[in-house]
């Protein structure tokens, strides 16, 4: 039913615009990293407070609030290349464990909000008065790093999954590895100087490229 | 006769290596742009620019070695297929022009008393220079035959 789903999503004209024009997969691809730089640092900017290892002379509610709606905003940004990069390939992602990996972790990212944002996010005056930063706060600014530097690197890995067998269509490097493997071609490349100059780049930049 | 570099002696070297690059740079270019976006009025407008830029200098630093170092190992896997790739060396161009505008010009804009106008300008330049390393790094694994200098 989902797989359906994604085979009709991939089908519509913009995503198969996206998949078939050599240009729009980069850009999209290099817009979701240069949002992820400029947006998603604002994230760990507020776990770096929260956890008192930076902006020590900014009250912690200056930091939560002033960057509660860039984060916001950011993230539609990211999510909307994210989106797009999906839809492209839609089939073959959803069968890419590394984006079943991210999908997971975005539900303990939803978690955590439920969990922390009522107790510490929506409550950062009482922080500010607060003689020292309380365990939970720093737990909550703890967490919250390993989980989104965790979707950095399941983001990262994608791009080195082979697509499983069966698919109808064959965009990925020509690799005939099976779905679960890391897909090697980078490392056979090397010792092949002079040859298959593009198969090396392809590989390394990412996997799933065309 | 091949040196063997270790690090091609494991496939999961390279991928980890890349995740360490992506958190390297994400502080780095990601706690400049915090500051260039302050100096256009956006975010963080209860700080001065000079604070902001005070507060993440030692963000900016760090994640700047990560990603320096993550990238040299990076790029020590394959020397030659890098110096003779176009968007490496246009990346090169502007992660240099990058830094030092950073160091220079743009810490002249950021100190108080700096003319608005001239902030705003600035941080307009860091903000492209900045994502042009990001999409010249991306291109690095998408370039097409034609447009490396191999085949020039």
């Amino acid at each position: 039913m989902i797989i359906s789903l994604a085979g009709w999503l991939e089908n519509l004209g913009l995503f198969a615009f996206i998949r078939s024009n050599g240009y729009a997969y980069p850009i999209l691809l290099a817009l979701h990293l240069t949002f992820i730089s400029f947006f998603g640092v604002m994230i760990l900017v507020t776990d770096i407070r929260l956890l008192g290892w930076g902006l020590r002379s900014q009250p912690v509610s200056d930091i939560i609030d002033q960057l509660r709606w860039p984060k916001r905003i950011g993230f539609l940004f990211v999510a909307t290349m994210g989106f797009l990069l999906f839809g492209a390939k839609a089939e073959e992602y959803l069968h890419n464990r590394f984006f079943q990996l991210k999908l997971l972790l975005f539900t303990a990212i939803a978690i955590h909000a439920l969990v922390f944002r009522p107790r510490v996010y929506n409550n950062a005056n009482e922080l500010d008065g607060a003689k020292s930063i309380p365990g939970q706060a720093k737990l909550a600014g703890a967490v919250s790093i390993f989980l989104w530097v965790s979707v950095a690197c399941a983001g990262r890995g994608i791009g080195y999954l082979a697509a499983p067998f069966g698919l109808h269509y064959d965009r990925t490097v020509g690799v005939s590895a099976p779905a679960a493997d890391i897909v090697a071609v980078h490392n056979t490349a090397v010792h092949n100087i002079g040859g298959e100059r593009q198969e090396a780049q392809v590989a390394r930049g990412n996997g799933h490229a065309h | 006769m091949l040196i063997e570099n270790p690090l091609n002696s494991s496939i999961y070297a390279f991928p980890v290596l890349e995740c360490f690059h992506i958190v390297g740079f994400t502080l780095s270019v990601g706690t400049i742009a915090l500051v260039d976006l302050r100096l256009l009025g956006i975010g963080m407008n209860h700080q001065t620019p000079a604070e902001l830029a005070d507060d993440m200098r030692f963000w900016t630093m760090g994640g700047l070695t990560l990603m320096l170092v993550s990238g040299l190992l990076l790029f020590s896997s394959d020397p030659d297929m890098y110096y003779l790739n176009m968007a490496f060396v246009l990346k090169m161009v502007f992660l240099v022009t990058g830094i030092i505008f950073n160091y220079t010009l743009r810490q002249k804009a950021v100190l108080p008393g700096a003319s608005p106008g001239l902030g705003k300008l600035a941080a307009c330049i860091s903000l492209f220079l900045w994502s042009g390393v990001l999409f010249g790094g991306i291109y690095i694994g998408f370039i097409m035959e034609g447009l490396s200098f191999s085949n020039l």
